[in-house]
């Protein structure tokens, strides 16, 4: 051990003094080549790839609440009653409103309000309001059911 | 005082008694030093299921709101003096609230659940109750003994 390190001390006491005059002046050759060719990459090619946002990026998808910036009210059944099942009255859930989180609260909140103050059914659907439009199909969940 | 709204299911009954019902409620928030700020008729309909309320059964009602400025404080004493009033099938005190700016969440919901945050966070707490696994240091994978 102590004669390999002795050579190595040697040797690169050797180079070091022999190898200044001779070894630095290529170092600094190779240094500005380098610094050349990147300059003319960065000026001159047009085909580098640019740092750009992705411009095929779909637009953020809204759910149907937010899209139209409606805020359920207690009072406003007949929209209230579009997320009430027709067969047993229960709040549909979040996977097949396709309502976002605090949209979906806000619903289930405002319908059971309503219930509390005599405006809404709770076992079914007010027949008055069994004819209007689908927001969405309970038979086809965006996320699977749990059951 | 922050506003409150008084959600009122009325008896069935004739429009001058109607009248001296609301009255009544009006006189009971001015009582306790409350504000009036608005009244709301909405209208006299089949309640969705038939009500029991002072030992009478109801299946028609009146629906009123009543907008109001009171201490919190006093919320419980007015129920309490609404609850006495055979008039009065139902009541609900709801405090009054703008709707909050909210921007849709939904695109970061319907992610893959691996990309969205509160499954990354739920990953990291069981990450983290993972129990140490006791290290032999015999530089063998598998055990060498019999256990």
């Amino acid at each position: 051990m102590f004669k390999l390190t002795r050579l190595i001390a040697r040797n690169a006491n050797v180079g070091s003094l022999r190898g200044t005059q001779q070894l630095l002046p290529r170092l600094f050759a190779n240094a500005p080549a380098v610094s050349e060719e990147e300059n003319t990459a960065t000026t001159k090619n047009a085909d580098e790839p640019i740092d750009i946002p992705n411009p095929f990026e779909k637009d953020p998808q809204q759910c149907i609440l937010c899209k139209h910036n409606i805020t359920p009210h207690y009072k406003n059944v007949k929209l209230l009653s579009q997320f009430q099942s027709p067969y047993t009255g229960r709040i549909y859930g979040r996977h097949i409103t396709g309502l976002c989180k605090q949209k979906q609260e806000d619903v289930e909140k405002a319908i059971i309000r309503a219930q509390r103050c005599l405006l809404m059914p709770g076992y079914h659907k007010d027949l008055d309001f069994l004819q209007d439009p689908k927001l969405f199909d309970p038979e086809k969940p965006v996320r699977p059911h749990k059951y | 005082m922050p506003s409150y709204e008084l959600a009122l299911v009325l008896r069935q009954l004739p429009r001058p008694e109607l009248i001296s019902v609301i009255k009544r409620t009006a006189e009971a928030i001015f009582d306790k030093g409350g504000i009036i700020r608005k009244f709301e008729n909405l209208g006299t309909r089949a309640l969705p299921h038939k009500v029991s309320e002072h030992g009478v059964v109801h299946r028609e009602a009146t629906h009123f709101t009543i907008i109001f400025d009171s201490a919190p404080t006093k919320l419980s004493d007015l129920r309490e003096e609404f609850g006495r009033d055979i008039d009065i099938i139902r009541r609900n005190i709801f405090k009054l609230e703008e709707p909050e700016e909210h921007k849709c969440t939904l695109h970061e919901e319907m992610l893959p659940p691996s990309y969205r945050k509160d499954v990354q966070e739920i990953i990291d707490i069981a990450k983290r109750k993972q129990k140490p696994k006791y290290n032999y240091n015999s530089g063998l994978d598998y055990y060498p003994f019999q256990k």
